[in-house]
């Protein structure tokens, strides 16, 4: 657990995904625990977006105020489950279209990718929980609830996509520059660097900037079809997470609607997000 | 009380480097925002005696508007600070909008007297609402540019802090447009008798000035 946390503070910060680290083309992350992380990162998560239906139900008939925790509890419940799902449906063709084209990651090293982008996206979205709930307890409007969330989601799996993104590149990067390290050192070996030329007038006065994981790395030698794989796969991502949490509705909870842990087949998300600013406005 | 007012004076000027501790910024942002929330709070109906009661409630109500809405809005300006790696800096963005923090309450203090004046010379329970709608926005201007002075360091340091310094104007606002409606009343409805909350439903900001627009101008009526 402790283990797991500092893992994820290494990834937020970046030093998960600095160059030198990515040199044996892997991510120096330990998944298990990472996993255990996301899920109660998700379960947070779940439990901020599940406070409307507590709140609703206390206000609209206090009687049925249990479907409120109920709605809260299968909340938490759900969105790990959304997200293991999400990503149990789109890994394994990331994994076959990447070993087609070529790519030089392994499974475990895409794997410890894809959790750390995830760990991004629950971090975010976790970070955002209070204020979902803060407007989940006050506020009436179930479209409005609706909406809030959708946008909090898209900026959560946005930086987290974003990060796998930049990420790749990187691994790649570090990749080529260890060949082209390698090669050089059979010719010639590297001059020591120059500490004093670097900073003539001393040492600067603070640490030099480091770079986020969201930074973009100039990659040249980056494999295109690879970056084309993964982009798609970001939109296919983006797609079936939407989707899948239509299927797994409701996480808010209709305050109209007697509680259920699933509703029942029909429509899509885009209509219901399309219905909801129709409502709102 | 001289030592607070030394403090201000030492937050406001442009040339002193930010050297107020923490703790004394916030108690700075609880006692200026008491006062200008205990000042707020006054205005009665003339047929009416004095809220004394609602004035209280409104000095403990502006310290906690700024204080809560900071720490909803703090956690995802965290991560996102951590994502940008910027998290080695985020002791001094704290220092920064707590400062900011502060600022706005001496500013808003200070522009109590004004609301008093208006106060004697109005009955118009709209008005006064309004008014105090106005010094809140200049509070808040002159806010922004001290944050963006606070935040000079650190841009001059990293480019990266004025993408986040205005990530966090976004977020703070948002929150606090509707943490401003939660804790209504902090000026007492003639209508109404004195409450530390508004009876009945809390609503969203949003979709109140929304419908407003919607009734005002005859485009549509309110769906709920």
């Amino acid at each position: 657990m402790i283990r797991g946390i500092k893992a994820l503070d290494r990834v937020l910060r970046g030093e998960a995904t600095r160059l030198p680290s990515l040199k044996s083309g892997d991510l120096d992350i330990p998944a298990g625990s990472l996993c255990v992380v996301l899920v109660i990162l998700g379960m947070v998560t779940g439990a901020c977006t599940g406070v409307f239906a507590v709140i609703t139900r206390y206000h609209d008939d206090p009687g049925q105020a249990i479907m409120g925790w109920e709605q809260l509890l299968a909340s938490t419940l759900k969105v790990p489950m959304l997200f293991c799902f999400t990503l149990a449906v789109t890994f394994p063709s990331l994994y076959v279209f990447n070993a087609l084209v070529g790519s030089r990651l392994n499974v475990r090293a895409m794997f410890r990718l894809v959790i750390a982008a995830l760990c991004v996206m629950m971090a975010v979205l976790a970070s955002l929980g209070p204020i979902i709930a803060f407007f989940a307890a006050s506020t009436t409007s179930y479209p409005f609830m609706k909406l809030l969330n959708v946008v909090a989601y898209a900026i959560g799996g946005s930086l987290g996509l974003s990060f796998l993104l930049q990420t790749l590149h990187r691994l790649s990067a570090a990749q080529f520059e260890e060949e082209l390290a390698a090669s050089r050192a059979a010719e010639t070996p590297p001059p020591p660097p120059d500490v004093s030329q670097q900073y003539p007038e001393g040492p600067p006065p603070y640490p030099a900037a480091q770079p986020g994981p969201l930074q973009r790395h100039k990659a040249p030698h980056f494999d295109p079809r690879v970056k084309v794989i993964f982009r798609i796969w970001v939109i296919v991502f983006g797609l079936v997470g939407a989707q899948m949490s239509w299927v797994l509705r409701p996480f808010i909870g209709d305050p109209h609607k007697p509680f259920t842990f699933l509703r029942d087949r029909e429509s899509h998300f885009f209509e219901a997000v399309l219905d909801a600013v129709k409502r709102l406005f | 009380m001289t030592a607070l007012l030394t403090h201000a004076d030492r937050l406001l000027r442009p040339t002193t480097r930010l050297t107020l501790s923490g703790r004394t910024l916030v108690a700075m942002v609880v006692l200026f925002g008491a006062f200008y929330g205990a000042l707020m709070g006054l205005y009665f109906d003339p047929g009416e005696s004095p809220r004394w009661l609602q004035s209280v409630y409104s000095a403990t109500k502006v310290p906690m508007l700024l204080l809560v809405t900071f720490a909803l809005a703090l956690p995802s300006f965290y991560v996102l600070n951590t994502l940008l790696g910027l998290a080695g800096d985020f002791r001094e963005v704290l220092r920064a909008l707590v400062a900011t923090q502060a600022g706005l309450t001496v500013v808003l203090a200070s522009l109590a007297p004004f609301t008093m004046l208006f106060y004697a010379s109005t009955t118009d329970y709209n008005s006064a609402i309004l008014f105090n709608a106005l010094m809140f926005a200049t509070a808040s201007l002159a806010g922004q540019q001290l944050l963006k002075r606070f935040y000079a360091p650190l841009i001059a340091r990293d480019a990266r802090h004025r993408k986040m310094v205005r990530v966090w104007i976004v977020v703070y606002a948002f929150v606090g447009i509707q943490m401003g409606w939660v804790l209504r009343p902090f000026i007492g409805d003639p209508a109404k008798p004195t409450a530390y909350f508004r009876e009945g439903a809390w609503g969203n900001a949003y979709i109140e000035v929304w419908d407003k627009v919607l009734t005002t101008t005859g485009l549509g009526t309110p769906r709920r």
